[in-house]
């Protein structure tokens, strides 16, 4: 059985028999290639859910919006990482939730009317092939997952680099930013109902065009996420102008591991990194 | 002609602790450089890496945050807290290029006055060395 069929089973029962009233899954996009997201209230719109490597959006960020509605959610494991974050910080409540988790091989470059078999980057990296929450599991993860180091290649590359090198590889990508914040609305972590960038007194972003003014955006965007992104990679997938968010995010996934030894949306409970501290420890870069 | 270069250091001092060190400082007439300008907010947990980074983009060459020892802090645990988030700040900041040695976290207590005036020397010291941060892009205006 096809993981599409066996997903459409389990939603088709989650209707019918009323647990839930929505099922948030995919469907075949009007390109006939790729897919996009399907909200199913009914049994005949359960027959258009699909599942495959092109299924690529995080559609944990849709649950903002349906907080005490009870829904079904098909989750691949960053997916239901960001799952986690919601709960942790009591965005969501687990009981209006039943989750299908998916074991993921990998998401592959396939956009609008583009195939690809290439495996996107975050696929590439990933350490995590199943679902880390889930009511239910389809799928089989794959054998071997890929070594950490090469998580962050990129990352260490970077700071192979001289100061005034990174300064100008920075400031040129993010010269390009139209700030269409379109990698914060994608985000399952970007959920304020009013953003720093938005504010106007005080303007902490000024409205003109101009690299030093992106940069506030780009970089507290990024700090924003700092010990919560989960990885899904989909702020740098729809930033139309190709600007590498991960190397931002991945370097402060990196950090914060090695300073807090924490690793955003693993589990519901554990606090996040600046929601807690301890008094014993020390940092060597501060004080 | 050029104009010789001095460092602008903006300083973000808690109430309870450091500005009062600064003061005494001056009350006790030490002499340090006059290349920061300080702003008082309520306790160094107050500092949102926003206002960091907002201050770089405004022309700073350094940035030095003070707050009370760990463990003195006049609301218990903010400086605590603050202590994660600039841990992990100062080496974002390196990454995407503002040396880490132009942004400072440091303990000064409100009878300090001689560690307040030591820790703005040497910053000093250390950014005339370091020379002024320039953007390398065109600027905007305004
Ligand atoms: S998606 Fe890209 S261009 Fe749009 S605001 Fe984000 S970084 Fe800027
Ligand atoms: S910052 Fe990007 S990769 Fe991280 S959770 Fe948000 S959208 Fe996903
Ligand atoms: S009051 Fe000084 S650090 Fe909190």
């Amino acid at each position: 059985m096809d993981l599409g069929e066996q997903i459409r089973n389990k939603a088709k029962e989650l209707i019918e028999i009323e647990t839930v009233d929505c099922v948030i899954g995919y469907e075949r996009a009007t390109d006939g290639v790729g897919a996009r997201p399907l909200f199913a209230y009914k049994p005949e719109e359960v027959d258009r859910l699909i599942f495959d490597q092109t299924c690529t959006h995080n559609l944990a960020k849709y649950l903002l919006n349906r907080k005490d509605k009870a829904t079904a959610i098909v989750v691949k494991p960053c997916d239901s990482r960001a799952i986690n974050l919601l709960l942790n910080e009591s965005q969501i409540q687990r009981d209006k939730l039943f989750i299908i988790g998916v074991a993921c091989p990998g998401i592959t470059k396939t956009g609008l009317n583009n195939t690809s078999e290439e495996l996107q980057a975050a696929c590439q990296i990933c350490q995590q092939h199943t679902p880390v929450i889930y009511d239910f599991l389809v799928g089989e993860p794959p054998a071997s997952e890929p070594d950490i180091a090469e998580a962050y290649a990129d990352v260490a590359a970077m700071e192979g680099q001289s100061a005034e090198e990174r300064r100008a590889f920075w400031e040129e990508q993010f010269s390009r930013c139209i700030r269409c914040y379109a990698c914060r609305q994608v985000c399952p972590g970007c959920y304020c109902t009013e953003c720093f960038v938005e504010r106007l007194d005080p303007l902490w972003v000024g409205i003109r065009i101009a690299p030093e003014e992106n940069e506030v955006w780009n970089t507290i965007r990024a700090f924003h996420l700092a010990g919560r992104c989960i990885a899904c990679n989909e702020c740098e997938r729809v930033c139309p102008v190709n600007i590498p968010l991960s190397l931002l995010n991945r370097k402060l996934e990196e950090e914060v591991r090695e300073l807090f030894n924490f690793q955003a949306g693993m589990d519901a409970e554990t606090p996040a990194p600046f929601a807690t501290y301890k008094k014993e420890e020390v940092f060597p870069e501060i004080g | 002609m050029a104009i010789e270069y001095q460092p602008k250091i903006v300083g973000f001092l808690c109430n309870w602790c450091s500005y009062a060190g600064a003061d005494v400082a001056g009350t006790s007439r030490i002499c340090y450089p006059p290349n920061i300008r300080i702003i008082r907010v309520p306790c160094s947990g107050r500092i949102d890496p926003l206002l960091v980074v907002k201050s770089f983009q405004q022309g700073a060459d350094g940035v030095l945050i003070a707050g009370c020892h760990p463990g003195d802090c006049h609301y218990t645990e903010g400086n605590y807290y603050a202590r994660r988030r600039l841990a992990l700040l100062r080496p974002f900041l390196e990454y995407i290029g503002i040396e880490k040695e132009r942004f400072r976290v440091e303990w000064v207590s409100a009878s300090e006055g001689k560690k307040w005036a030591q820790v703005v020397s040497s910053f000093t010291d250390e950014l005339y060395k370091l020379g002024p941060r320039e953007m390398t892009l065109a600027k905007g205006t305004g």
